[in-house]
């Protein structure tokens, strides 16, 4: 159709301009209207003033889909600073990326990791971290990675098209992709979408044009990706807020001791390569509904004084998670000295929500403590009941190492027992599993949660009640005391499509507002503490935002057009002087100065 | 490159109207007043159809062809006859032949049309980044609007201006000029009820007007012939 109608009008004259003209006109065919996708941007960071993330936010330049779009053409191909890269995360070469941000040399790749554990080990190092930035062997105008549909948020069920829960293969990609980022100084900005019609129709189309050799830029047509940024801002005093709830036990009259007390703990905030997604399904938000769900039965068992127990229920939500349990350390000595004097112990939740049967308790005292060993013991016995498997893990703390992996690290620090239930083996690395791109909704199994709420619960309940090792169930299904598989549910549904990163929470974001109404329905005091994150961790904002994806032509398209335009012009005048005025009269036109110079002579 | 290509689509679309009167007889006579005048007619009677539109049609929400709908739309479209006749016969022009008096008056009205009807769009929608085809169609558009607007024009002057007309003729004439006023219906049907694009609509349009400008032609000079053997 496009193409009778330029045969139509352009003159024949210009055979060479017609055959240009075509091959532009079939490029740039018909196209639908603007299409726009919701992006979200990699996390920009400042680690003890070291730069780290994409430092970038605003985009506009045209899309390609590789980096040697013709081997032969590489040299149109060094030009890639105002190229944007998509590239679908699911045919990732990750050699590629590492390539792509990092110089080749493995050495200096190492010679940087080793900087970094250099620094966590000897906090006065930090002047000797000037690390110089790794040059990127290729700059970039921008990167755009595409993820499955899966791990949308916003797609709930978490299944793909074909109703299936994704690949392991991905979920590892995935994994490695994200750590590769989060260590990475980008100066380009990167962001993540996902796949959808109008994404794929764009990418299958830059790949063909790209297969022509033919780099799309301002002379070429092609699309452009635009997104509408501001600068990204420091967050000024990014804040934590820790939420707690206590539970008060039965005092017996004339008993002038304080209560002991016991801790559940949760902490609640995630952080990943897209701080818009991540919404750590897993990590923590496993931990949080259960802490929710035991914090309800409790209630439950403790609104009628005959069932109270003879222990305090203390209830923390906590924040900085990631950053080394920072909120958990400025919760507890936020504590009255007298109330920590009077925890028992404290059990602190951390991913207790994949399908698997082994659970482990880390500890930081020695096992052969015996406070430690009554635990588990306590624990063992209702795991057995449940069909869990629960083993005992043991990591003795550095006091000299900022890092803390765990959260019971924070309060054995300050000489509280405590413990923590994880489906993890091993500590986690430095800002890993807390809650990234992969740990979406179809991460977690409700199931699992339940059972690991109902062990906790029930350890608990046998220990204040004094029932341990007794054929008891305290909260036996089918009772009104079971745990309720669809509180778990709505919250699980609830977590898994709110990001929270903490530095982007205010402190009345209605997250916080969520969990501490939770608590007071369940609990009798709440709190919420508002603390300034570690200053050692700087974050930007412009999380996430909307891309624009044009299909535009080029300059020499409109340039032609110009020339077909006015060459029709002048015919159609031409034709009109002649029919109208005659033939002498189009001549006459060119001869008028010629004949007044004859008639002056 | 945005501007630029509103800049090419104004040419397609104000060009040819431009050409017409610097090519032709009409601007060594000066007509440009009677031009005008009749662009004023045509936004007159642009707002009394508008007006008529707003009070008998009814806003359907489906974009399927109602005969009845298009049927009142059509009847409505002889409102621009009757501003046609209106701009031929009674207003006053300076002394100009016949001859160019519809050309100038078909010029005027086709130029008011496209002024009306494409400037808007092509001014908000011609500058933006997304490339589409629609604004060069809408130009060809124009050029084809022009062509049947100076054929109405010439019917017109034959039916209302012309006093001595061959008896044979007469119903080729007002068959012709009926044709060429229910256009805009025709297109419509074309565009709903058949569901064309664009592009084949454009290019209808453009030989529609080609050919009714040729019998409008061979029809004027036939009609001048007797008068010129007086």
């Amino acid at each position: 159709m496009a193409k009778s109608q330029s045969s139509a009008l352009v003159e024949p004259v210009y055979s060479s301009a017609i055959a240009l003209l075509i091959i532009v006109v079939a490029c740039a065919e018909l196209c639908d209207a603007v299409a726009v996708v919701d992006v979200y941007r990699l996390v920009q960071y400042d680690l003890a003033g070291v730069p780290f993330g994409s430092r970038l936010a605003a985009l506009n330049h045209h899309a390609a889909s590789s980096l040697f779009s013709s081997s032969a053409a590489a040299g149109a191909a060094a030009d890639l600073s105002r190229t944007v890269l998509i590239l679908p995360v699911r045919d990732l070469n990750l050699t590629f990326i590492r390539e792509l941000l990092f110089s080749v040399d493995l050495c200096a790749c190492m010679f940087w990791m080793i900087k970094l554990i250099e620094y966590l080990n000897n906090p006065e190092k930090l002047e000797v971290l000037g690390v110089k930035y790794i040059e990127e062997k290729k700059p970039l105008g921008g990167l755009l990675l595409l993820l499955p549909q899966v791990f949308n948020p916003q797609n709930i069920g978490g299944k793909d098209e074909a109703g299936h829960a994704p690949a392991v293969g991905i979920k590892e990609v995935l994994l490695d992709l994200e750590r590769l980022l989060i260590h990475a100084n980008i100066p380009y900005p990167v962001y993540f979408g996902f796949e959808d019609d109008h994404v794929n129709a764009v990418l299958a189309d830059v790949k063909k044009n790209d297969a022509t050799g033919q780099l799309a830029t301002a002379t070429t047509g092609g699309y452009k990706l635009v997104v509408a940024a501001p600068e990204p801002k420091k967050i000024v005093s990014p804040t934590v807020s820790n939420i707690q709830g206590w539970l008060p036990g039965l005092r017996a009259d004339g008993d002038s001791n304080q209560l002991p007390t016991i801790a559940v703990v949760a902490s609640y905030d995630t952080f990943g390569a897209a701080p818009g997604l991540s919404v750590g399904s897993d990590s923590n938000g496993s931990g949080v509904v259960a802490l929710l769900e035991i914090a309800r039965l409790f209630s439950i068992l403790y609104s009628n004084p005959k069932t109270r127990g003879r222990y305090n229920l203390l209830f923390a939500l906590t924040s900085g998670g990631p950053y080394n349990y920072n909120g958990t350390h400025k919760w507890l000595h936020g504590l009255d000295q007298r109330l920590r004097e009077t925890i028992d112990y404290s059990i602190c939740l951390n991913s207790i929500g994949s399908i698997r049967n082994e659970l482990y308790l880390h500890v930081s005292k020695p096992p052969e403590n015996a406070y430690i060993k009554q635990i588990f013991e306590g624990f063992s016995s209702v795991s057995e009941e449940l069909g869990i498997k629960v083993g005992l893990k043991h990591k003795k703390i550095n006091i000299s190492n900022p890092r803390v992996a765990w959260e019971h690290e924070q309060f054995s620090r300050l000489r509280v027992t405590a413990a923590t239930l994880s489906e993890l083996s091993v500590a986690p690395d430095f800002l890993e599993s807390v809650g990234g791109l992969s740990d979406s909704r179809n991460s977690v199994d409700e199931d699992s949660i339940t059972r690991s709420a109902k062990l906790v619960a029930e350890s608990l309940a046998r220990h204040i009640y004094g029932q341990e090792g007794k054929n008891i169930d305290v909260f036996a299904d089918d009772s009104s005391l079971s745990v309720n598989p669809s509180y778990i549910r709505s919250w699980l549904q609830f977590l898994s499509i709110t990001p929270r990163v903490a530095p982007f929470l205010s402190k009345n974001d209605p997250l916080i507002m969520a969990l501490k109404k939770e608590l007071e329905d369940h609990t009798a005091d709440v709190r919420v503490q508002h603390e300034v994150l570690d200053g050692m961790f700087t974050f930007y904002d412009s999380t996430s935002g909307r891309l624009h994806i044009y299909q535009v032509a080029s300059v020499t398209f409109d340039l032609l057009l110009l020339l077909v335009l006015g060459s029709y012009l002048i015919t159609l005048f031409s034709f009109l002087v002649i029919t109208t005025r005659g033939l002498d009269d189009l001549i006459s036109l060119f001869r008028r100065p010629t004949s007044r110079k004859v008639k002056a002579v | 490159m945005t501007i630029f290509h509103f800049f090419n689509c104004a040419i397609l679309t104000f060009g040819p109207h431009a050409v017409y009167y610097s090519a032709t007889p009409l601007s060594e006579y000066d007509t440009i007043g009677t031009s005008i005048k009749s662009a004023v007619v045509y936004l007159v009677t642009a707002l009394v159809k508008l007006v008529c539109l707003a009070t008998f049609l009814k806003v359907s929400e489906s974009d399927s062809f109602d005969p009845y709908q298009e049927l009142l739309k059509a009847l409505i479209g002889f409102i621009d006859v009757a501003g046609l006749y209106f701009a031929l016969t009674q207003l006053t022009h300076r002394n100009i032949s016949q001859n160019h008096k519809f050309q100038a008056v078909g010029l005027g009205w086709a130029f008011a049309d496209s002024i009306l009807h494409r400037l808007a769009p092509l001014w908000v929608g011609a500058r933006g980044l997304e490339f589409t085809w629609d604004y060069i169609l809408q130009g060809l558009e124009a050029n084809a609007n022009l062509v049947l607007s100076i054929s109405l024009a010439a019917l017109g002057s034959l039916i209302w201006l012309r006093k001595n007309k061959p008896k044979t003729l007469i119903p080729i004439i007002y068959a012709c000029a009926g044709i060429v006023a229910t256009m805009p219906s025709i297109t419509s049907y074309l565009k709903l009820a058949l569901g064309w694009h664009f592009p084949k609509v454009v290019g209808f349009e453009l030989f529609t007007s080609l050919v009714m400008a040729f019998i409008s032609w061979q029809l004027f000079a036939a009609c001048q012939r007797p008068s010129n053997r007086e």
